[in-house]
């Protein structure tokens, strides 16, 4: 008895040192952007879309746990098998995709910072030049150890979402009923907002950076199931977290008929319903979680461009030992932070091209992951099983007609 | 009949037709004896025994969606140039198939273009973006491989507009040089089997023979997982140790739960005992047992004593390697020993005098040696006075006692006065510095609290 109770805290001291990557990834998925999406959703169609999330989870944890994998048995990063399985043309030019998508991506995530600076009343140009220098010399003089730390204790800062999620004292029975019952109407506003949700749990930066960041984590083969554990621990959390921000939204904005356009409305329209609590905790939810994806973002972007390409990468080296990923990195913070400070800048067609581009990207990146994961040569006996190989394939169909879809509807619109 | 500048323009002119890069002949279209079009270069197989592989098949690629492909000799080419290949043969006598799989031979696209290598000469781990081959007698070797940027430019098609933008700044810019190329002989590739887990093609390792230790083990760490232990299976002995004494506690733990315990054993016996009790006192109880269980048993003996001692002591710091005579021996005869024995370590250059029982009687110097008279006991040859430390001493008590006496290296006795090893300064000074570094970490953190 005595040795099982031992051997359980052993296991669980093991998840501990190893989770992390997947964590991460899953947690940068709310950003502002998503943020922004889930308070639309909430706001404008109440509980009715809840029950996507489930569907959400499992195509989170497919899609992620076969990069975790291929991390693990190959020691490379999703770029660096690219380049390698399909040569230096097509690894450039989504790298090229990857670049553009990515500083868009990021410029969004610093008018998140903008805005919840406006919220909390702080200057806005303080809090984003601030933001930006600490997210700078966070990657710059740290570890990837010391850089972790950090990540994992920005993702405990999301409770702020479940707490006001609480202090909107929602009916639990309702919750429940909506999140098991799909509730389809084939209204115009409803599919795009379905498609908006989906669509924005699965980006390509995510498979870059989940396998680069295990790799640099030096995660053994024989540890591989306290990852794929960090994989489904952090997919499920990503979307619980999502679903109080849909919670909150619905059962106050909803529930009085306020439309709604962007995550900073949503906290600003819940002063009056929720409370001064509420209001601030969704504010600092929104500056921690857009600090957090503007660090990342350009992480990720500079990980997959410098393996792809072949230059030195990682946290762990100096400025001076690998330039190219200190460089890129410091520049798209540096666009990223300049662009939104620039007076008269509109973001909704920066948020069109960054989702245009991930959208662009996505199928490419998926197809390419599926091939690379079933390959034999490089995967030995983990390639994927027949079974999972048909949800696999089910998950990667579904993501990419969704992501076209969404794209042919917000240029036709 | 030429002036210098044109002559060297024509030697570059024909050093360029001798070279060609295998971009420029990749994809390229191939063509039968009669004409007619059969299919594009896909690949070339080379011939891994030589120092500079040579061209041995090539496989040809056909169709779009239906990909097929198919071998030929490179006998059997008539004349192959940057804008197309033509056969000896005709098309029919070509068999297609769906996979060209030869797991054994080392081929271009596969296997170099665009993978991770080693290179051996700046001692770093890159990625290949082009290889430049060279034309002997109808056939290609590889000479270099290319990992600039330009090599970059030129596989995505971009290297003439982008040569062309650089001349306008500056036609002396060192990017337009081919001063990335790296002589093949300097190449180590690492293809991984994942299946039989080795590497592909074995050429004979000298290369890493030339690598200093330090820079041996931190190419090792540069390298993804997989490589590592591939990497370290096929080296022999002498750089498994030199690899292994060169990486940090976690990457040596990590090695020894891969790689097969008599190998450990083996590398544990072929360095000096110090690095390897270090080794054996971080591994937990059961798996240092099993190590010293498969050693022979005089080794094992010594490192199980040296393990008993604690690592901040003077016994847990000795090496037992050191050189002692009994007090009769003559000095010629010493010489003649110290000459024929080989040594794990540069021992540090004192030989010690004992007693029939290994009491230690005194010391000498290699110096001192040399300089007395050949036919004299070494006894006459000894210092006048021999200073020593006890198996319980602190690091700082060696530390201090070294530096009194000027030693770089002290000899440690029991408390018999029996010898058991020797100290070297290098053992000492790591030492030290750790605790000096410990003690300003804390001064440190006390004045920013």
């Amino acid at each position: 008895m005595i040795k099982k109770i031992k051997k359980f805290w052993a296991e669980i001291l093991i998840f501990l040192s190893i989770m992390g990557p997947g964590m991460i990834t899953a947690n940068v998925d709310n950003d502002a952007g998503g943020i922004t999406t889930y308070s639309v959703a909430g706001a404008h169609f109440g509980y009715s879309l809840i029950w996507s999330f489930i569907p959400i989870i499992i195509a989170l944890v497919i899609i992620q746990e076969m990069c975790s994998r291929m991390a693990v048995v190959t020691g490379k990063g999703l770029a660096d098998l690219i380049r390698e399985e399909f040569g230096v043309k097509v690894t450039f030019y989504a790298m090229v995709v990857l670049i553009l998508s990515n500083i868009f991506n990021t410029i969004s995530e610093f008018a998140g910072i903008a805005a919840s600076a406006e919220l909390l009343g702080i200057n806005k140009y303080l809090m984003v030049s601030g933001s930006a220098l600490f997210v700078w010399w966070l990657i710059v003089k740290g570890t990837y150890k010391s850089v972790e730390k950090v990540f994992l204790f920005a993702c405990l800062f999301y409770v702020c979402y479940v707490v006001s999620g609480f202090l909107s004292k929602p009916d639990w029975n309702e919750v429940f009923a909506s999140s098991i019952k799909p509730e389809f109407r084939f209204d115009k506003a409803y599919l795009f907002m379905l498609m908006g949700v989906i669509g924005t749990t699965i980006a390509p930066w995510m498979q870059f950076y989940q396998q680069a960041s295990v790799v640099e984590k030096d995660i053994k083969l024989k540890n591989y199931k306290y990852s794929k554990l960090d994989v489904v621990v952090g997919a499920f959390m990503v979307n619980i977290i999502a679903v109080f921000i849909v919670i909150v939204c619905a059962n106050t904005l909803f529930r009085h008929g306020i439309r709604i356009e962007t995550a900073k409305d949503a906290a600003l329209a819940l002063k009056p319903f929720a409370g001064q609590h509420c209001f601030y905790l969704f504010a600092f939810g929104l500056l921690n979680a857009s600090i957090f994806s503007a660090c990342i973002l350009p992480l990720s972007t500079a990980y997959s461009v410098c393996e792809g390409m072949g230059w030195e990468v990682g946290v762990n080296r100096r400025f001076r030992e690998a330039p190219q990923f200190y460089s890129l990195y410091t520049a798209i913070i540096i666009i990223g932070a300049a662009v939104i400070l620039l007076p008269g800048v509109k973001l909704i067609p920066i948020m069109l091209i960054s989702q245009a581009t991930n959208g662009l990207l996505l199928p490419f990146v998926l197809i390419f992951m599926l091939l690379l994961v079933n390959n034999k040569r490089l995967m030995g006996k983990y390639t994927n099983s027949k079974v999972y190989n048909f949800f696999a394939i089910g998950t990667v169909v579904a993501m990419v007609g969704l992501s076209i879809a969404l794209l042919v509807a917000q240029f036709t619109q | 009949m030429f002036g210098k500048q044109e002559r060297q323009d024509l030697v570059n002119e024909n050093a360029k037709k001798m070279f060609i890069y295998f971009s420029a002949l990749m994809d390229r279209p191939v063509i039968d004896s009669k004409g007619e079009l059969v299919g594009e270069l896909y690949d070339v197989m080379v011939k891994p025994s030589e120092v500079y592989p040579q061209s041995a098949q090539m496989i040809i690629r056909t169709g779009f969606f239906s990909r097929r492909y198919a071998v030929v000799d490179w006998a059997d080419i008539q004349e192959i140039d940057g804008k197309e290949v033509t056969l000896k043969t005709d098309k029919t006598k070509l068999s297609f198939k769906e996979k060209h799989n030869n797991k054994e031979a080392l081929t271009l696209r596969r296997d170099i273009l665009d993978q991770q290598v080693v290179d051996t000469y700046n001692h770093k781990v890159i990625r290949i973006n082009d290889i430049h081959l060279l034309e002997v007698d109808q056939s290609l070797m590889i000479a270099h491989v290319d990992i600039s940027l330009r090599g970059l430019l030129r596989r995505l098609g971009f290297e003439k507009v982008v040569d062309f933008l650089v001349r306008l700044i500056n036609d002396k810019a060192p990017y337009l040089e081919n001063e990335h190329l790296i002589t093949w002989k300097n190449i180590q590739p690492l293809s991984v089997n994942p299946v039989s887990m080795t590497i592909k093609i074995n050429v004979p390792q000298k290369q890493f023979n030339n690598i200093p230790a330090a820079d041996l083990g931190e190419i090792f760490l540069d390298l993804d997982m997989q490589h590592q232990s591939v990497l370290f299976k096929s080296l022999d002995l002498k750089n498994k140790a030199k690899i292994f004494m060169n990486i940090d506690a976690k990457a040596q733990k990590s090695l020894i739960e891969e790689v097969d315990p008599k190998e450990i054993v083996d590398i544990l016996n072929s360095i000096p005992s110090d690095e390897a009790t270090d080794i054996l006192e971080q591994l937990p109880k059961d798996t240092s047992e099993r190590f010293l269980s498969l050693m022979e048993s005089k080794q094992a003996k010594k490192l199980s004593q040296l393990l008993g001692y604690s690592s901040d002591s003077a016994g847990g710091l000795m090496v037992a390697e050191y050189i002692s005579f009994p007090k009769d021996t003559v000095i010629e005869t010493v010489l003649k020993q110290i000459k024929e024995r080989t040594f794990k370590v540069e021992p540090a250059q004192f030989v010690y005098i004992v007693d029939e029982v290994n009491h230690l009687i005194g010391s000498t110097s290699f110096r001192r040696l040399l300089l007395a008279q050949p036919q004299e006991p070494i006894q006459n040859a000894a210092f006048p006075k021999t200073y020593c430390v006890h198996l319980d001493s602190s690091v700082k008590e060696v530390a201090y006692r070294m530096e009194k006496y000027k030693y770089n290296a002290i000899p440690v006795v029991d408390e018999n006065n029996v010898l058991q090893g020797i100290i070297t300064v290098d053992d000492i000074l790591s030492q030290v510095i750790a605790i000096a570094w410990r003690r300003l970490k804390k001064i440190k953190t006390k004045t920013t609290l």
